[in-house]
């Protein structure tokens, strides 16, 4: 028997179904396609691959579909105008998804569906955090013209994604219907100050009402940011990258920041003596949180609450507080469901809380109850009572009514409850309660000045009964504390949680809104 | 180089802490302005000198509405 030697062949560079490959793939990229590359650069944008290269580390993309092309024969178009695949940011490993703005304005289309669906699947599968690139219009009308079964899973998918896997959505241009949809499916939503972001885009907008605008018109993304559609707003897609990055860090667990510690002992002046003085509670939470580490989320809309992502000795916490310098931190029908929104992200992926109060309590007037306030608001007591993960509280100042009862009082169980020495306790303002009870001698004094002086000297005869030490004498409260040590409260806190418990299912759904 | 100062929120003028070509610190109150019973203090972020007062106390103000004009 004779055996053949195989011999190594000389290189001589790939055969021609190799090099077929080759072309194939290099069409898709960037340094391959001039005319698109300066189309984007020319708006001031970046490509797609740009992004890519950006946020996942060197290397560790693997594409799915990159040769895939547009079913509707008379189109080309790299990958379909989606590029999506696996890869590692910050050494994690994330799912991307991203549409090319360059194919066809970052349409929607057979393929891309059938690209997305069999993606948003594997995210499911390997419960890979997801991000989304979501710019583009919607469907791709040319393709109406194809016979095929019209079927796609995508959003149905992506809605199921709630909860199960971390999910963040950039806004970088254009993107509306479909691709709008896709993005209000987020957890969350960073948008660049060029974003225009809608659900029915300019063509449909004066076919149904006859008014001619841009998208920038239609739905600017400084608009998004005020009514709360949009949580992050940054100047362009660098700052985007580096806000998804700082994002992800939120759900990788501790040990991934740096911990140096702020400057605590600015906490002990920050709450004014009078009363009535409002102050900036977002200095709280920088005095408590490790240095830059707080990502505001929806900063401009129900402006009443901050809620933040913030690390704690490396340890990843939510931060829920109110903010006394909107509308005395009065909780309306907006702040209602902010509060209720972050609960759930937080709870969803079991990020620890920390409840910062400073409420008069819910709003009042005939027309904050014209926003259906009685419903709003119960969405936070719904959220926080149901919610699994370990949360405390440290009243900063006022406790009032039903308000300091949805900032993580006693009844909602906190693994933690304590005050600063400025903390007050009230079933409400003790302005209004004295105008109650004392109400014939009030109505007595004709002076309206004097009236004026004996109601705030009651008050804060009343006030001095429901003080912290008062509080802490009924022990309604586990501690008071020097508010210069409130950093080491919450690191004894977050020491005293038991390991989060490995999951394979979704524990809730976080509501989109 | 003056700034204008805006009022951050909307309420009523309850003190005017400055008066023109008076001199401030960084984190000093200028103005304080009531709102849902809540005074809310207007600060300067850094030493400047009173230019211009915008309004009076007792005068409705809405956000940002400004207040006052300060040097540098």
């Amino acid at each position: 028997m004779s055996r053949k030697k195989s011999t190594p062949a000389p290189d001589e560079g790939p055969r021609p179904d190799l090099t077929r490959v080759l072309e194939a793939k290099a069409k898709t990229l960037d340094e391959n396609r001039p005319e698109a590359l300066a189309k984007r650069a020319a708006t001031g944008h970046q490509t797609i691959r740009q992004n890519i290269t950006q946020l996942i580390d060197p290397d560790s993309f693997q594409e799915y579909g990159q040769l895939a092309e547009p079913a509707y024969q008379k189109l080309t178009g790299p990958a379909d105008g989606l590029v999506m695949g696996t890869g590692m940011v910050s050494g994690a490993r994330v799912g991307f998804m991203g549409y090319d703005y360059t194919v066809h304005a970052g349409t929607q289309s057979i393929i891309n569906h059938a690209k997305a669906d069999r993606f948003l699947h594997l995210v499911e599968s390997l419960r890979l955090p997801l991000v989304l690139w979501a710019d583009g219009g919607g469907w791709r009308p040319y393709e109406n013209n194809i016979n095929s079964r019209d079927y796609e899973e995508t959003f149905a998918m992506m809605a199921q994604l709630s909860g199960l896997v971390p999910t963040v959505g950039v806004v970088s241009g254009r993107c509306f219907a479909g691709n709008a949809n896709l993005a209000g499916l987020c957890d969350t939503l960073i948008a660049t100050r060029k974003a225009a972001l809608g659900m029915g885009g300019p063509p449909l907008v004066e076919a149904a009402l006859g008014i001619t605008l841009t998208p920038e018109e239609l739905g600017p993304a400084e608009m998004h940011e005020a009514c709360g559609a949009v949580d992050v707003l940054v100047d362009d897609e660098r700052e985007a990258i580096d806000c998804v990055r700082r994002y992800l860090s939120f759900f990788l667990g501790p040990g991934r920041s740096s911990d140096e510690a702020p400057d605590t002992a600015a906490l002990r002046r920050l709450v004014p003596e009078n009363p009535r003085r409002a102050y900036d509670v977002r200095k709280v939470i920088e005095g408590i949180a490790d240095l830059d580490s707080v990502l505001e989320l929806r900063p401009r809309f129900a402006r009443a609450a901050v809620t933040a992502l913030a690390k704690v000795q490396g340890v990843p916490v939510g931060v829920l507080a109110n903010q006394p310098m909107h509308q005395a931190g009065a909780i309306d029908s907006p702040t209602s469901d902010k509060l209720a929104r972050f609960i759930q992200l937080c709870d969803a992926h079991d990020i620890p809380m920390l409840y910062l109060c400073d409420t008069p309590g819910l709003m009042v007037g005939p027309e904050v109850e014209a926003t259906a306030l009685v419903r709003h608001s119960s969405r936070i007591l719904n959220a926080a009572v149901n919610a699994t993960t370990p949360f405390m509280t440290v009243i900063l100042r006022k406790a009032y009514g039903l308000g300091q009862y949805m900032m993580g009082a006693l009844p909602l169980k906190p693994a933690l409850l304590v005050g600063w020495p400025t903390a007050e306790f009230g079933a409400m303002g003790f302005e209004g309660a004295v105008k109650i009870t004392h109400k014939a001698e009030l109505e007595a004094i004709p002076d309206k000045k004097a009236r004026l002086e004996r109601e705030r000297e009651l008050a804060d005869g009343l006030r001095a009964h429901n003080t912290a030490l008062g509080l802490a004498g009924r022990y309604e409260l586990d501690d008071v504390i020097d508010p210069a040590d409130t950093r080491e409260v919450v690191i004894r806190f977050l020491g005293s949680l038991p390991p989060v418990p490995p999951r394979t299912g979704r524990k809730r759904t976080i509501d989109n809104w | 180089m003056s700034r204008e100062i805006q009022s951050p929120v909307t309420g009523t003028v309850w003190k005017i802490e400055v008066a023109v070509g008076g001199q401030a610190d960084a984190g000093d109150d200028l103005i304080i302005v009531e709102s849902m019973k809540m005074e809310i203090p207007v600060v300067t972020d850094s030493e400047c000198v009173v230019k211009e007062i915008r309004c009076s106390e007792g005068d409705a103000v809405t956000e940002g509405q400004v207040l006052l004009v300060v040097d540098p």
